[in-house]
């Protein structure tokens, strides 16, 4: 469902509000993350926490959508 | 602290383990190589350095857009910075690799981290970070009905509220972080901590808010998911 700016803005205050890994856990899982995401599998299953942490965390929502594009777009080579 | 301790500091958590018999072959090549002596060892060093300097300037191809200001020449200067630091960064760590993903999605995370974090500090370069919060953000939105828009001004209300329950440093990282839109490795390196520990006061700031809010009988924001 798409946010509204209001929805963003509230987003951004309150956070995920569900239990998160922190930052450190991110960048150590991150690699596995988006490799499980590409293999087409549950990787919020795999890595609990994660995926909320993206929500929570701009920065590493940026890194992760970095990794993941620059991962699809070498194996789509 | 430096900047490049605050950025790699983000890697520190990464527990030292020997890589799977399933890691995939060109991975073992990889750490082979790199653990080789002689040429060997120097050309896959060189190798690894093409490899991140290509994920450096892929992030920074990214952000060019958010930095009008910067010359080509600069960016690619960036680029090589972050791929020299994420060359280091990967070297001193590679008992730590955990054969969790190929090797080289592990070694991208660290020259798009070094980059990322370069190119936020440099957008802020010289800039004031905001630690007050200056102007309260307000609803205004023409599509949402006026109970939505009374519902949504609570929120904001007892959100803003909800300020006066954190402590001083929680109330600076939250405003920094959440309201003012500081990037989190800007305000680490200004307030000389580390994004982990930012986050966490963050993290901390929001569950206070948040059951703030919910206290209010304003409950609406657990649902946003």
């Amino acid at each position: 469902m798409t946010k509204t700016p209001e929805r963003r803005l509230l987003h951004a205050l309150l956070g995920p509000g569900e239990p998160e890994v922190g930052c450190d856990e991110c960048f150590a899982a991150l690699d596995r993350y988006v490799e499980l995401e590409l293999a087409g599998a549950d990787a919020d299953a795999e890595i609990p926490g994660l995926r909320a942490h993206l929500d929570g965390c701009p920065a590493c929502r940026e890194e992760h959508d970095s990794l993941y594009a620059l991962v699809r777009a070498e194996r789509s080579e | 602290m430096t900047p490049r301790a605050a950025s790699v500091a983000a890697v520190e958590a990464e527990p030292v383990v020997s890589p799977p018999a399933t890691l995939d072959l060109e991975s073992r090549r990889w750490l082979a190589d790199l653990r080789a002596e002689g040429k060997a060892h120097d050309l896959a060093v060189v190798r690894l350095h093409e490899l991140l300097l290509r994920a450096a300037r892929f992030e920074v191809s990214r952000r060019q857009r958010s930095l009008p200001h910067l010359r080509g020449n600069e960016l690619d200067d960036i680029a090589h910075e972050a791929a020299d630091d994420a060359l280091v960064s990967i070297l001193g760590r590679l008992d730590r690799f955990r054969g969790a993903s190929r090797f080289t999605t592990w070694a991208y995370k660290f020259a798009l981290l070094e980059a990322a974090v370069k190119l936020r500090r440099r957008a802020w370069q010289g800039r004031e970070i905001p630690l007050e919060p200056e102007t309260w953000p307000t609803f205004s939105s023409p599509t949402a009905g006026p109970e939505t828009q009374v519902e949504q001004a609570e929120l904001l209300a007892a959100v803003r509220e909800g300020l006066e329950l954190l402590t001083p440093h929680q109330r600076t990282v939250f405003v920094a972080l959440a309201l003012n839109g500081v990037p989190i490795d800007v305000l680490a390196e200004r307030l000389d901590t580390t994004r982990g520990a930012l986050y966490k006061t963050l993290h901390d700031a929001r569950r206070k808010l948040r059951a703030h809010v919910a206290a209010a009988g304003l409950a609406e924001a657990e649902r946003d998911q």
